[in-house]
């Protein structure tokens, strides 16, 4: 097993190369000029010629490439065209938020969902499934930033229970960071809620029907230790790989929930760098995420061995 | 004790449980505070390098400048304490005032003034045109410098307290010594606030605490000129890219001052009795039609002259602003509306009865033949969006062909620089707005020029003698009369020759939290006089 997570971490390492010379590559060929934004609208195209070489804009592509990937061999992300920071720092100030509304928004998710998905599949064709599968509908229609609306009106404006955005460090209290984050991660969830509500309810049902199922009815074992400790088990491995996939849909989610509820995350981080062409950040942060995105499959695939011992490396 | 007070205490009492202690505080118990949510993200802080408008008004808490502008746009002492100028005009000798303190302890010098106005004459309009014509610029001694040029600048202490990008700030000689195309490292000035570098955290918050060494002029603050007494221990500026979460903090009070509402969102804050809501900055804005004067069609005065004829400035008004006639007017000018020396004079082919029909004959007499006009219309900007969809409408209704590039600000910004053909990555035009104060008169309006390709002109190179000459007679103007009549002239011939074809002047709106008192109006939000009761 040891040999087989290092296995699959040096894997990492030619796709984020692959990843990083695919951004870089896009990045080059894209419009869009950060010198001109920089320089303003009273600038002479000397102006920003000069800024341009400042900033090593006017060197070849393969030059450049070549530079940024020594850097990130290094650890080093460069600093950000804009601010002048390094994007270590851009991205380690913004992390703990995005990694918070993740965390709370996966959680809540699986705590509701795969209760649903359970349920609706028992009382399968019932009007509890049929209730539960419109809701699951209305999640994947409604999209994030009309939930997040809709919530903040009514719990942040109307009735006064949450704030309306912002983000406090777990540093600074439990429940002060919970709050700030209770509204967002529900916004976020929905969409994900729906995702694994329904792939919970169609991996049960055909789990429901295997003999053993049958088997254990028969043999008289009560309904919750048929559904939660059988049925589940057994039907786990698909829900985990859903989840797995989910995370990408967290993180691009995240970047409008972020936008809405104004948290300072990753997600607002990558819109602004975009806007502005900040090419040292846009590239950090996606090879970052890429990177979690890695991680992620490779967690999803160690825990298959937990549920399935069937299944070795 | 409302719900929310419960849940907290509920919340407070898990927090303990989990935690083992409470929440530590941001800042110090009983700290006066300020949240403030300006228009745009502070990504850098060098108001010289950086020349945007967010980073200007973040930068007059942390620097100042020797002279300010009150609301006539008269240039008033801030950090100068006097100046005195040679009979033939060409000397100028300027006296610090006394108490000029940099946040690092370190006394204002003259040698710091030098150098942040020779980094300063490097990026900025005026400051070139000192430049070009400075024989020297020298410390006399602490607290006296001398400014001797080769010809009289009459336009001296507007140049240096102008409030159009870059102004000229005052920084300690060692980081203004940095080469202005590159980038400050340190945020040491001798303003009112010190910047609180630990807590910037770009794209969310920037942060300010008051500086205890600030001796602020005796005079009351007028705009950016007087008393700078700044009535809090901390201001910070809270990042909020969407306006409807800006809207909802300042409704709940998580915010107390709003730098730019959206005009759409304003008649529910106007609801709330909690919020006041008033016009920002009655200095406004111009919203601008550019043309590419290097290619046709618009290289031609007869096509340009067509389109002048049939630009309904309502519509790209009500389309910009909407239906609040109190926002918005119809310009016949380049300037700025409402200022002493204000023109309009040659205005009437704007603000005129409309003609498409009499576009139509002038574009068949200037031999108009179909060529498409490339208009960049930048997608993320929605003043920009609304006028480049009445644009295309109007370039239609009159019998030209659109190339509608639907794109976003970055990219318009990078190829309205090109001068190529709008076939080979050119264009034929494009919208922007300006700031009223920058265009109030030709001294920070760039936008106003038409020296043609070898320039002084902005992007499309508009190309008239008779708009060069006139600016140059407003540079030269010794009294507000003779300025005017450079404005005039400058006007007629912009008309004429349609260098660029403003859509209208508009104005837009600030809220703030009715229990802050003080907000006055300008150009950029003064953080002096406002206070909490």
């Amino acid at each position: 097993m040891l040999g087989y997570i290092v296995r699959r971490v040096l894997a990492t390492i030619p796709v984020m190369a692959i990843v990083a010379l695919f951004v870089f590559s896009l990045l080059y060929i894209a419009p869009g000029d950060p010198a001109v934004v920089i320089a303003g609208d009273q600038a002479s195209l000397e102006d920003i010629e000069r800024i341009r070489q400042g900033l090593g804009l006017d060197r070849p592509f393969v030059v450049r490439f070549a530079e940024w990937s020594l850097q990130v061999a290094r650890g080093d992300l460069g600093k950000s065209m804009f601010t002048g920071l390094p994007v270590t720092e851009l991205i380690a100030q913004r992390l703990e938020p995005t990694l918070s509304l993740m965390v709370v928004t996966l959680l809540l998710a699986i705590v509701v969902a795969v209760p649903i998905g359970v349920v609706a599949a028992w009382r399968a064709g019932g009007w509890l499934d049929r209730g539960f599968m419109a809701f699951a509908v209305a999640g994947f229609s409604v999209p994030v930033f009309v939930v997040g609306y809709l919530l903040a009106y009514v719990f942040a404006l109307e009735l006064d229970w949450l704030p309306v955005q912002g983000y406090t460090p777990i540093s600074r209290g439990l429940w002060p960071w919970l709050e700030n984050l209770i509204l967002p991660a529900i916004a976020l969830g929905f969409v994900y809620i729906a995702l694994i509500a329904r792939i919970t309810r169609a991996t049960m049902l055909e789990v429901l029907s295997q003999d053993y199922i049958r088997t254990a009815r028969a043999k008289g074992l009560g309904e919750n230790a048929i559904l939660f400790l059988h049925a589940l088990k057994n039907a786990a491995v698909p829900i985990v790989t859903v989840i797995g996939i989910g995370v990408a849909l967290l993180i691009g989610g995240a970047v409008v929930t972020e936008s809405v509820f104004a948290i300072p995350g990753l997600g607002r981080l990558t819109i602004d760098a975009i806007v502005r062409r900040d090419y040292p950040v846009i590239q950090g942060i996606v090879l970052m995420f890429s990177f979690i995105y890695v991680l992620v499959n490779l967690v999803v695939d160690l825990i298959y061995t937990v549920l399935d011992p069937r299944i070795r490396y | 004790m409302d719900r929310r007070t419960v849940i907290k205490g509920i919340g407070a009492a898990g927090a303990l449980a989990a935690t083992g202690r409470l929440s530590a505080p941001a800042i110090a118990q009983g700290a006066k505070v300020l949240k403030f949510v300006p228009q745009a993200n502070l990504a850098n802080f060098d108001p010289v390098w950086g020349t945007q408008y967010v980073v200007r008004n973040a930068s007059q808490l942390v620097w100042e400048t020797l002279y300010g502008l009150n609301n006539k746009l008269e240039p008033q002492r801030q950090m100068a304490a006097g100046e005195e100028v040679s009979s033939d005009g060409l000397t100028w000798t300027f006296k610090l005032r006394d108490g000029l303190k940099f946040h690092d302890g370190e006394p204002v010098r003259a040698n710091d003034v030098v150098a942040s106005i020779g980094r300063w004459s490097n990026r900025d309009a005026m400051g070139l045109m000192l430049k070009a014509i400075q024989k020297e610029l020298v410390a006399v001694d602490d607290k006296t410098f001398k400014w001797v040029l080769a010809k009289p600048y009459p336009k001296m202490l507007y140049a240096l307290g102008k409030v159009g990008t870059p102004c000229c700030f005052i920084m300690p000689e060692r980081i203004a010594k940095t080469d202005p195309f590159k980038q400050i490292e340190e945020y040491i000035g001798s303003g009112p606030m010190k910047f609180a570098r630990a807590d910037w955290k770009p794209g969310a918050l920037a942060a300010f605490e008051k500086s205890n060494d600030y001796v602020p002029r005796s005079e009351p603050a007028n705009w950016w000129s007087g008393g700078r007494v700044v009535n809090f221990d901390r201001i910070e500026w809270v990042i909020m890219p969407d306006p409807a979460t800006a809207s909802a903090a300042l409704q709940s009070g998580e915010i107390d001052w709003w730098e730019t509402p959206l005009t759409d969102l304003v008649p529910v804050l106007k609801r709330n009795r909690n919020i006041k809501v008033e016009i920002a900055d009655p200095l406004g804005n111009i919203g601008s039609f550019r043309l590419n004067h290097l290619h046709p069609p618009f290289n031609n005065v007869k096509v340009r002259r067509a389109v002048q004829m049939a630009l309904s400035q309502e519509d790209y008004m009500r389309a910009v602003v909407g239906s609040d006639t109190a926002l918005w007017s119809t310009l016949g000018s380049v300037f700025t509306p409402g200022t002493a020396t204000f023109s309009d004079a040659g205005g009437e082919v704007l603000t005129g009865p409309r003609s498409v029909d009499g576009a139509k004959k002038l574009l068949a007499e200037a031999g108009y033949s179909g060529q498409p006009v490339t208009c960049l219309v930048a997608q993320d900007q929605a003043p920009l969006k609304a006028m480049g969809e009445v644009t295309a409408d109007l370039l239609k209704k009159i019998g030209m062909t659109v190339d509608f590039v639907a794109t976003d600000w970055g990219t318009v910004g990078q190829r309205r620089a090109s001068k190529n053909p709008p076939g080979q990555g050119g264009w034929g035009m494009f919208h922007t707005w300006h700031a009223g104060a920058d265009a109030a008169n030709p001294a920070g309006h760039i936008a106003c020029r038409a020296g043609g390709e070898k320039g002084p002109a902005w992007f499309g190179w508009p190309d008239d003698p008779n708009v060069e000459k006139g600016v140059a007679e407003w540079f030269d103007a010794k009294s507000p009369e003779e300025e005017k009549a450079a404005m005039t002239a400058v006007n007629k011939a912009s008309m004429e020759s349609v260098t660029w074809l403003p859509t209208g002047f508009y104005k837009s709106f600030q809220a703030w939290r009715s229990n802050l008192q003080g907000i006055s109006d300008g150009p950029l939000p003064w953080f002096w006089g406002p206070k909490k009761v």
